[in-house]
């Protein structure tokens, strides 16, 4: 134990002295302030926990620095809004997503398909091409065909902030129809799965490191058949799914929204480790250059689907109450009338923002935690994380696990951009400022240390409302009359100050480990 | 006598350097053969290229029959080989146990072995919760050579088992490693000339790059002057 | 003598060819627009003094390219604050010249001086971080800085958020009127850059620094004090990055706050992936296509034009895996085989 206290000196003293200026930070506020901003902090801290837990196990695992995870949290907060203002949407976009993923739940089959197909050099090297290219002429014939009641940027009635803001007053828009366009569904849908096989199947081709094939097991067809099953019910049931989603409570949907947003986000993840991060691992510092150049695409997309005007996603009704019996006063009040507002101590604290996400960031601490630590993936990852040759030695399929860990990662950061959309806000730029976040937020917990980047975000959400909170009220310096007020700049720079004096003082972060 | 391992004149690259140019190793079934050579001549590379951990550019790697050179390494470790590295590679975030349950392939592995790994190496027993960390390095060196033990391995590869530890340990760990040839074949990367002479029946002497001299270590023993002019031992 | 004058030309022709069609570019750009060479002299042509001006952003940028292919390419140092070794020397430059007066070849000096510090603060935390958290330390750094450049407080020298504007700049290098001056003085500070760095790369010094970048315990065996040589790259590195600021500000009429941000680091990072790391003609050619690529697509295609940058960076790093001069480097061998089949097949 002592020992243990000698190794760890220099964090506890640093912790200790956080702790003193957090302490003296508190004695300068009166207590409502004081409950408001801690619980800010919390849910600041929350989110950027979501983000960075994601990109540290990503960074800690696959060495890669997924510089597109910023705009992946800011994809999943769009999803979020899409499935919860407008479900028909997403009942429309259900088939076309899953069979276009279908084809790329075969990829144990294609090593062997690729033996079996002999073929010149030359017509090796044009096959994939033109796999790709007949895939994506298939989609861009198909897609822009296919019935996807969306929205009209152009149109500002029937924009999304128009639908976001009529769905927060109780009174959603009435959701347009679409409906087959000069293609019959029967070859849509076909064509859909013949480009999705098409385009895995060419994508896998480039790959040439793999050349073995792995045994097959039903398990190598069990997601195509469940994506193809997804997919075809959920045409054929599209009308009935769409009334269903419209009809629902919006407790229930908003927990659909959430999961969507975690699910494709996984999906995103896999599909992009398996497509574009795999080939690149020989040379990772072209890893920045690739992730670089996807966020910039992401952004564009959502500027381009979403369009760029910021809006606000409803929050669920458990959130939302304004009766009579608002603010809550306890808990149960709180049940009873499900107020948007609660008083603790004197503040009023939003119910949603300040009290459900910091749990939410809470309980998937906890489930990663135990992911981490009781399952064998879990030992995996934290195996991996030390020597991934090892690992790799002891016969365990060390790429299967990258792209699930990408794809866990990667759902991290899109459940918190789900669970951040009611109360940030959705806009283009939401993305950047929370990857530097949670790139702080690691750098002051340690790198590669999952309590780390708890520890981490805590802080930085901690002291950027408060500052905030300080550049409100000021600060009075004792013994003198003076009331210092922080001016906004100061924000961003507490935290990078911080993190530049950890980082001299331990290289490694506070709980990060020697390499 | 059967071959399992037969690696025909391999080449390897790291980044842009040549390590290996030209390895011959033939390994028969049920026996210890240790590969010699100085610093840096190129043995723990070829332990790697085996397991395709570092993929030779050229030659064949043949095990149980199969070519598996140009395989993924952990198909090829699958095919049951193991692999106890230098530096022991024990995972610091992990117990022992789990240490252990990592190298599982089948799920009942390790409950299946864990009595005779535990007669092999008692002083592991007691140490089961303990971090990796927490090991000496004659304890991570049993830990390393156990974890090799939980799955099925027909072939272990083995890096230096001597390296760094104390002549009481040694002595123990040459008798597990004597133990453990009645049922698996090993490969041996040895500096201690004196432990690779008493445990391994075969040799294959690798200098810079090559493999130059192979036979029985018997004879190896006796040639003084192969010993002065490739070992640098006398 | 001679011969050895000869094999110069003859080594450095595909050098010497650009070289020599940079200088002429602005006169033969006036001729397409009919004006005379000497108009063009006198700095009247429309097109080519806009031509200039491009050319002018192009080694700008490529200068502060070369300077972070220095330390990242070269010595191995990933960086995220570059954008401060130039930021540093535009506001300077901008802030000694329109709020103190100074004389040029002064606020050269003290640009000088300011690129010496800098380098010195990042080196300072040298020997306690490597790798990833270098960069993350220099990023705090160039935060730091861009966080101070555009506090209000500061508005008065910086000018906060709008950007530093009014710079007076001597009337003898002044882009407006000599505009073909600044073409000349830009592209020869390019050249002498480039050719100190191509001296220091192949210097011993430079030698170790490369192989600081292929294994640092391994030059630190040998008796290097390494610590040392990353210093000495770093400085270098800071005095080119901030005689790029010195001209920015010289050029453009505003120096934006967005010099000293992250992505203009993220720009430097790029065209040097672009061009090939640590090929110093790679960071050349990196910032000519980078800033051709951005003009282009900003000017036909307009808003959505990040969508096709993103999609040429992916393509890039997929097809041209080691930068452009780098995959050159490694194809030209059969490249050349494949001209010499070409040859033969048309001879016979």
């Amino acid at each position: 134990m002592n020992a243990f206290f000698r190794k760890n000196l220099l964090s506890a003293a640093t912790l200790i002295v956080i702790l003193i200026f957090f302490i003296a930070a508190a004695q300068g506020m009166n207590s409502q302030d004081f409950v408001i901003t801690f619980l800010r902090g919390l849910s600041v801290g929350a989110v950027t926990f979501l983000v960075a837990s994601g990109f540290s196990l990503i960074f800690g695992l696959l060495d890669v620095l997924n510089l597109a995870h910023g705009t992946l949290f800011m994809i999943g907060a769009y999803i979020g809004w899409t499935v919860f203002v407008r479900p028909d949407t997403f009942a429309d976009l259900l088939t076309p997503f899953a069979l276009i993923l279908s084809g790329f739940a075969l990829r144990d089959m294609y090593p062997l398909l690729s033996a079996r197909v002999r073929l010149g050099l030359r017509m090796r090297r044009i096959l994939p091409w033109a796999l790709i290219i007949v895939s994506v002429l298939l989609l861009g014939l198909i897609l822009p065909r296919y019935p996807i009641a969306g929205w009209n940027l152009d149109n500002y009635a029937e924009s999304p902030v128009t639908y976001s803001f009529m769905a927060s007053q109780g009174t959603p828009l009435p959701p347009p129809t679409a409906t087959f366009d000069q293609i019959s569904p029967a070859l849509a849908i076909g064509g859909l799965l013949l480009a999705s096989l098409f385009g895995s199947f060419g994508l896998f081709l480039f790959d040439q490191s793999v050349q073995r094939s792995p045994r097959l097991s039903w398990r190598s067809y069990a997601g195509f058949v469940v994506l193809l099953l997804v997919g075809l019910i959920a045409f054929i049931f599209n009308s009935a799914l769409t009334a269903f989603l419209l009809g629902l409570n919006a407790n229930w949907l908003f927990f659909i929204a959430v999961i969507v947003a975690t699910l494709s986000g996984a999906g995103l993840g896999a599909l992009m480790e398996a497509t574009l991060i795999r080939p690149l691992y020989s040379r990772p510092i072209y890893q920045l250059m690739l992730t670089i150049g996807l966020s910039a695409i992401g952004v564009q997309i959502v500027q381009a689907v979403w369009g760029r005007p910021e809006f606000v996603m409803p929050k669920p009704t458990l959130f939302n109450g304004s009766g009579a019996s608002c603010p809550a006063t306890s808990f149960s009040s709180w049940w009873q009338g499900n107020c948007s507002t609660i008083l603790l101590l004197g503040g009023r604290v939003r119910t949603y923002n300040e009290i459900f996400i910091p749990l939410i960031g809470l309980l998937v601490l906890v489930a990663v935690w135990i992911l981490l630590q009781r399952t064998r993936l879990g030992m995996i990852i934290r195996a991996g994380v030390q020597d991934r040759e090892m690992v790799e030695a002891l016969g365990i399929n060390v790429r299967r696990v990258f792209t699930m860990v990408f794809a866990l990662g990667v759902g991290l950061a899109t459940l918190g951009g789900a669970l951040a959309a009611p109360s940030m806000g959705l806009s283009n730029a939401m993305g950047e400022s929370f990857l530097l976040n949670a790139l702080i937020a690691l750098a002051i917990g340690g790198l590669t240390s999952y309590p780390g980047a708890a520890l981490g975000s805590l802080l930085v959400g901690l002291i950027q409302q408060f500052i905030i909170k300080y550049g409100q009220i000021g600060i009075s310096i004792p013994f003198t009359s003076i009331v210092l007020k922080p001016t906004p700049p100061i924000v961003p720079a507490s935290t990078v100050l911080l993190m530049v004096i950890i980082l001299l003082i331990m290289p490694n972060g506070l709980l990060g480990k020697k390499e | 006598m059967q071959t399992i391992l037969d690696v025909q004149g391999i080449h390897t690259f790291i980044g842009q350097y040549h390590i290996l140019q030209g390895v011959d190793v033939r390994v028969p079934a049920g026996s210890i053969t240790a590969l010699l050579g100085r610093n840096g001549a190129g043995k723990t590379t070829t332990l790697k290229s085996i397991l395709g951990l570092t993929p030779p550019r050229q030659g064949k790697v043949i095990f149980n029959g199969r070519e598996v050179q140009g395989m993924r390494s952990f198909d090829i470790a699958a095919m049951g080989i193991g692999f106890v590295p230098e530096h022991r590679a024990i995972f610091r975030d992990l117990s022992v146990e789990e240490n252990l349950k990592l190298a599982e392939r089948a799920k009942d592995d390790y409950a299946r072995k864990r009595d005779f790994i535990f007669d092999l190496f008692p002083d592991l027993k007691r140490l089961i919760a303990l971090p990796g960390t927490s090991l000496s390095g004659g304890q991570q060196q049993m830990l390393a050579i156990a974890r090799s033990l939980v799955a099925d391995n027909s072939l272990l590869l083995i890096d230096e088992p001597s390296e760094g530890l104390a002549p009481v340990i040694i002595e123990h760990m040459m008798s597990a490693i004597r133990q453990l040839s009645t049922q698996s074949t090993i490969v041996l990367v040895e500096q201690n000339f004196l432990v690779a002479s008493k445990l391994a029946e075969y040799y294959i002497i690798i200098e810079e790059g090559r493999s130059v001299q192979s036979g029985m270590m018997k004879d190896l023993v006796n040639d003084k002057a192969a010993i002065h002019r490739f070992l640098g031992a006398a | 003598m001679q011969k050895k004058a000869f094999s110069f030309f003859h080594n450095n022709r595909a050098s010497l060819i650009v070289l020599f069609a940079l200088v002429l570019l602005p006169f033969i750009v006036g001729l397409f627009e009919g004006a005379s060479p000497i108009v063009v002299w006198e700095n009247q042509g429309g097109i080519s003094k806009f031509v200039e001006g491009l050319g002018i952003e192009i080694f700008i940028l490529a200068l502060y390219a070369l300077s972070y292919d220095l330390i990242f390419g070269v010595t191995g140092l990933l960086s995220f604050g570059h954008a401060m070794f130039f930021a540093v020397g535009a506001y300077l430059t901008g802030i000694a010249l329109k709020s103190f007066a100074l004389s040029l070849p002064a606020v050269i000096g003290l640009v000088f001086l300011a690129a010496i510090l800098q380098a010195l603060l990042f080196g300072l935390v040298l020997p306690r971080v490597k790798g990833i958290t270098f960069a993350l330390v220099t990023l705090g750094m160039a935060s730091m800085f861009h966080i101070i450049v555009t506090s209000s407080e500061l508005g008065n020298y910086t000018g906060a958020d709008v950007g530093l504007q009014g710079v007076m700049v001597p009337s003898f290098i002044n882009p407006a009127n000599e505009r073909l001056r600044f073409y000349f003085v830009a592209l020869v500070v390019l050249i002498l850059i480039y050719l100190l760095y191509q001296r220091f790369v192949n210097s011993p010094t430079g030698r170790v620094c490369v192989a600081i970048r292929e294994n640092e315990g391994r030059a630190k065996m040998l008796g290097y004090n390494t610590f040392a040589f990353k210093l000495a790259a770093l400085m270098l590195s800071s005095f080119a990055a901030a005689l790029a600021g010195v001209l920015h500000a010289l050029y453009q009429p505003i120096v934006s706050p967005n010099v000293a941000d992250l992505s203009f680091t993220v720009t430097a990072l790029l065209i040097v992936l672009i061009g090939g790391v640590g090929t110093l003609s790679g960071a050349l050619i990196g910032a000519f296509v980078y800033r051709l690529l951005d003009f282009g697509l900003r000017r036909y295609i307009g808003e959505n034009a990040s969508f096709i940058t993103g999609t040429i960076y992916v393509a890039f790093v997929l097809f041209i895996p080691y930068g452009m001069v780098g995959t050159w480097r490694l194809k030209s061998f059969r490249v050349a085989q494949g001209w010499r089949r070409l040859l033969a097949a048309f001879k016979t």
